[in-house]
């Protein structure tokens, strides 16, 4: 977005150049311009002027043939911006050429609303450097948390350095591993069957046995639970009588047997 | 403990600024005349311990940061968690909000001579401006003001340190100037040269 009015002749913003007004050659980019105000400004204090006593016709010429080419690349509202300003710089300029008093006022001066926008304008852009100066001074000084955290997984991202035989290089010296080791269920060291038959010889020598002969001696919970198992079991089967005095008193098995019924003390049949 | 060791361990573990009384909210027995005091000291301390960084004040807080001469080394890290440099616009229309504030979207609009809603979002999104409150105007228009995010951002602790109007450069000068001519509506007797010369230059131009 470059315009050229006549001779190709690179003007930079702030460096000011001859304050003849009309007759400059120019290029001005629209792009680095915030809006008309700036252009404008740009135009005058380029060019040395007086803001005071603009040359209407001059600067408005300038400003059109600034804006000319670069209109068809500009979205329609920034465009409507500058076409605005064109037109209250052509009407300052008509009312420039009107027969006035004889004595003109400052006030009545059709440039006055113009030149106070503009040097408000400039105004605020002296604020701008202000800020553009705190803020690069401010942004010299950094918080904790400045520098991120090294990404974890940082490692996996790395590319192998490595050759293939290397590789199974390294994979040879991966040690064997041990044999597994064999966890082998205990064998079950009793059967119910076991017990009966044990219940079966004990009363052979007496008519009642304590439940906890059964399993006393060997103290395990298996022989717990085959004895208690081979005690129900015959108690189905009518071959015992289980009796328990109280809650946690010692439980005795009682003999039903035929062959053993005429020496039983207390049956209760 | 000293509350010295306090304000210090607090700081340090914060990532923003914080006030005196959330400072103070470290300890029970923390007043805030204690907490200011501590700070004065720890910042006399680095001082002279001459310590990578120091107690700033942003905005109405504290924080630690590094002091700038040690900049040219931590930007050699890629990571920047800041808020990145203002377009020209958004500074633009930050100068006139911070200057005329409580400010309507049409006031900042007149004085840029271009639209602004959409650079006013993007400054309310970065919570540098906020809305202070409605206009009495037609449709009654918000008004933004700065936050205290703005003086982070330009490391400031008040509004007070930015000039007063009338310290700005020339420019200002001659804007009172305008002004007073423009109210006065009288001819002073050193101007009215000028406005007089300019429409016979131009006059000579268009001929």
């Amino acid at each position: 977005m470059t315009v050229e009015t006549q001779a190709p002749e690179v003007l930079t913003r702030a460096r000011p150049r001859s304050p003849i007004v009309g007759a400059e050659p120019f290029f001005v980019e629209l792009d680095r311009f915030q809006g008309p105000l700036d252009l404008l400004l740009h135009l005058i204090r380029a060019q040395d002027i007086d803001i005071f006593d603009i040359p209407i016709a001059g600067i408005t010429k300038q400003f059109l043939a600034a804006i000319n080419k670069g209109l068809d690349d500009m979205q329609l509202e920034r465009a409507g911006e500058f076409l605005e300003m064109a037109a209250s710089l052509v009407r300052i300029k008509a009312q420039l050429l009107l027969p006035r008093p004889d004595r003109l006022d400052w006030e009545e001066d059709p440039r006055a609303e113009l030149v106070r926008r503009l040097l408000e304008y400039e105004h605020f852009q002296d604020v701008v450097h202000v800020l553009q100066r705190a803020e690069a001074q401010r942004g010299r000084h950094f918080a904790k948390g400045f520098i991120e955290p090294r990404p974890v997984s940082m490692a996996n991202r790395q590319t192998l350095l490595l050759t293939l035989a290397e590789l199974l290089e390294a994979a040879t010296r991966i040690p064997e591993p041990p044999p597994p080791i064999r966890v082998r269920p205990p064998s079950q060291t009793v059967t119910v069957e076991e017990k009966m038959s044990l219940i079966q010889r004990l009363f052979e020598k007496a008519k009642r046995i304590p439940f906890k002969r059964l399993f006393g001696p060997w103290g395990t919970r298996a022989h717990a639970t085959a004895a208690l198992m081979a005690a129900l079991e015959m108690a189905k089967q009518q071959m015992v009588r289980i009796e328990q005095a109280a809650p946690f008193a010692p439980i005795w098995l009682f003999s039903r047997l035929p062959d053993a019924a005429d020496v039983s003390e207390g049956d209760d049949s | 403990m000293t509350p010295q060791q306090i304000v210090e361990a607090t700081l340090f573990a914060s990532q923003t600024p914080l006030t005196v009384a959330e400072i103070a909210r470290a300890d029970g027995d923390l007043s805030a005349e204690a907490v200011r005091q501590a700070i004065a000291e720890l910042r006399e301390a680095y001082e002279a311990e001459e310590r990578a960084f120091q107690i700033y004040e942003l905005g109405d807080g504290f924080q630690v940061l590094t002091r700038p001469e040690f900049a040219p080394y931590l930007e050699r890290f890629d990571s920047v968690p800041r808020a990145p440099y203002l377009s020209a616009a958004a500074l633009e229309t930050l100068a006139i909000v911070v200057y005329r504030q409580p400010i309507g979207r049409i006031e900042v609009e007149e004085v840029r001579g271009v639209g602004a809603s959409s650079v006013l979002r993007t400054l309310v999104d970065w919570e540098l401006i906020e809305v202070v409150g409605r206009g009495e105007g037609l449709g009654r228009p918000l008004l933004y003001g700065t936050t205290t995010r703005f003086l982070d951002h330009f490391g400031m602790k008040g509004l007070s340190e930015l000039p007063p109007p009338e310290e700005l450069p020339v420019v200002l000068a001659e804007l009172q100037e305008a002004f007073d001519l423009g109210a006065a509506g009288e001819a002073h007797p050193a101007e009215p040269g000028s406005p007089e010369t300019a429409p016979a230059d131009d006059a000579v131009e268009v001929e």
